[in-house]
């Protein structure tokens, strides 16, 4: 029996597709460590993880892979998913980045999937513009706890968003007023509360819709959805005010913006031209032999030249 | 250098079924495809915006080819990708199933009039694309004078991710 064997209901190709599909998770805290944990286990091989941050001993309640002594050497959570990986998948493709997701943003744009756990507003309204810029689906993972009265609320939601099907701003999550909010408390001591189980409940709900996406067990599949998470009552289900507007085309972005604002195919050829000319004169200081592979290079530079 | 093209399920689909209506005297029909472009680790990621099909009267009859367009066609179309500077792809479809082959006189006329929307469009690689009914296959020029190459994969965007084509 091998290790799929059983989860060969998800077709009969369903392995070298997870095999071959690169998936981004930015942010590896509570949501992203339990999401790594499950794309490997599913035989996901290809992987950008993103998060600037180390482990401390506050996130010790939730984030899936983290030890104490992780904490005394301050690993990086990129670091901790890198290795939950490695003792599951054999050879695994990691682009593990240990800083922001703007600064990662050529790796970022190659993903099949991005699956987001990020706080803060202005970061989700931002990764949903750069998912839909590179034609990129975004899962997006969200969670609270709310103080009402004396008791609390655990809420949160997943969901997809494709280009051309509603965006986070159409779904609510992302509003003006939100991100002033948040732009008023910004620097502002203090962190949210989180807790491992509702975290675990999102992450394996994104690994579904994940999936789904990738190798679809069913007929039913979109291009969006959005599920939310009460963690009082247990439940998550289709949000009500997304199935209104989930046929509706997305009125904030538009197909003409896709792409590089700047991109010019001949400034991508010869800086081509230059890296082919560094590898060659590489080739030739480390062996000074006339190598069939530097002949070969040498043969194609006066095309890539040209112009 | 890799080429790749993305394209959502929904601007594929129309594509398709624009291409399979009946022409009255064409056998086969025509399109544009408009697309941005993207710099990536290994390459060049190819991302469709629109399409835009050939209007009925700018076929003109042939009985050499499926399918022949006239400038204005072509005037409209590289119109079109102007205004968006936008990549511009030919696309036709040859049916059946797998990965399609270019037939030579494709080739040909490509070969003819690809380099020409290096004119208007220089910053932006521009190409051919024949379809067939479940996968895709094109070729990339990246200047006026280069030679075409292959793309090395197509991605369908949706409500499922599909990749297709010469690598898959």
């Amino acid at each position: 029996m091998s290790r799929h064997d059983r989860q060969s209901f998800l077709g009969k190709h369903s392995e070298s597709v997870i095999k071959a599909t690169t998936v981004g998770v930015v942010g590896l805290g509570g949501g992203g460590s339990h999401v790594v944990q499950q794309l490997a286990h599913i035989g996901t091989e290809r992987y950008v993880l993103v998060d600037p941050d180390t482990i401390a001993e506050s996130n010790l309640n939730r984030l899936v892979g983290g030890t104490s002594e992780d904490v005394m050497k301050q690993a990086t959570k990129v670091a901790i998913a890198e290795r939950v990986i490695r003792s599951i998948v054999r050879e695994p493709n990691i682009g593990a980045y240990h800083c922001t997701w703007q600064e990662a943003l050529e790796p970022l744009k190659s993903c099949d999937v991005i699956i987001a756990g990020v706080d803060s507003v202005i970061a989700k309204d931002e990764l949903d513009k750069f998912c839909r810029r590179y034609l990129i689906p975004l899962i997006d993972m969200g969670m609270d706890v709310h103080e009402i009265g004396s008791r609390y609320l655990i809420a949160g939601q997943v969901v997809l968003t494709t280009a051309g099907a509603p965006c986070l701003r159409c779904m609510g999550i992302v509003t003006d007023e939100l991100l002033t909010q948040e732009a008023r408390k910004y620097g502002a001591a203090g962190s949210k509360p989180q807790v491992v189980w509702p975290n675990g409940v999102l992450a394996s709900t994104a690994v579904g819709l994940f999936m789904q996406l990738i190798s679809p067990w069913h007929g039913k599949g979109a291009p969006s959805a959005y599920l939310e998470y009460d963690g009082n009552k247990h439940t998550l289900t289709p949000s009500k005010s997304f199935a209104l507007i989930k046929e509706q085309p997305c009125p904030h972005y538009f197909a003409e913006e896709v792409g590089d604002a700047l991109f010019d195919i001949r400034k991508k050829v010869q800086a081509n031209a230059v890296a082919m000319d560094a590898q060659v004169k590489a080739a030739d200081d480390s062996s000074g032999s006339q190598s069939k592979f530097v002949e070969f290079l040498r043969g194609l530079l006066p095309r890539m030249r040209r112009r | 250098m890799n080429f790749v093209l993305k394209i959502t399920e929904a601007l594929l689909a129309s594509v398709r079924a624009d291409l399979e209506r009946r022409h009255h005297f064409a056998f086969e029909r025509a399109g544009f495809l408009t697309a941005g472009a993207a710099r990536t680790q290994s390459g060049v990621m190819l991302i469709c915006r629109s399409y835009q099909p050939v209007a009925d009267e700018h076929y003109e009859r042939s009985n050499s080819v499926g399918a022949q367009i006239g400038s204005d066609a072509m005037r409209n179309a590289v119109e079109t990708a102007l205004a968006s500077r936008s990549s511009l792809l030919h696309v036709h479809s040859h049916g059946g199933l797998g990965t399609p082959d270019f037939s030579g006189t494709d080739l040909r006329s490509a070969h003819e009039f690809v380099p020409g929307f290096f004119n208007a469009l220089p910053r932006m690689p521009h190409g051919l694309i024949v379809l067939s009914n479940d996968s895709a296959r094109g070729l990339i020029w990246t200047g006026p004078r280069d030679k075409p190459r292959q793309i090395d994969g197509f991605v369908q965007v949706g409500s499922a991710v599909r990749k297709f084509g010469k690598t898959q």
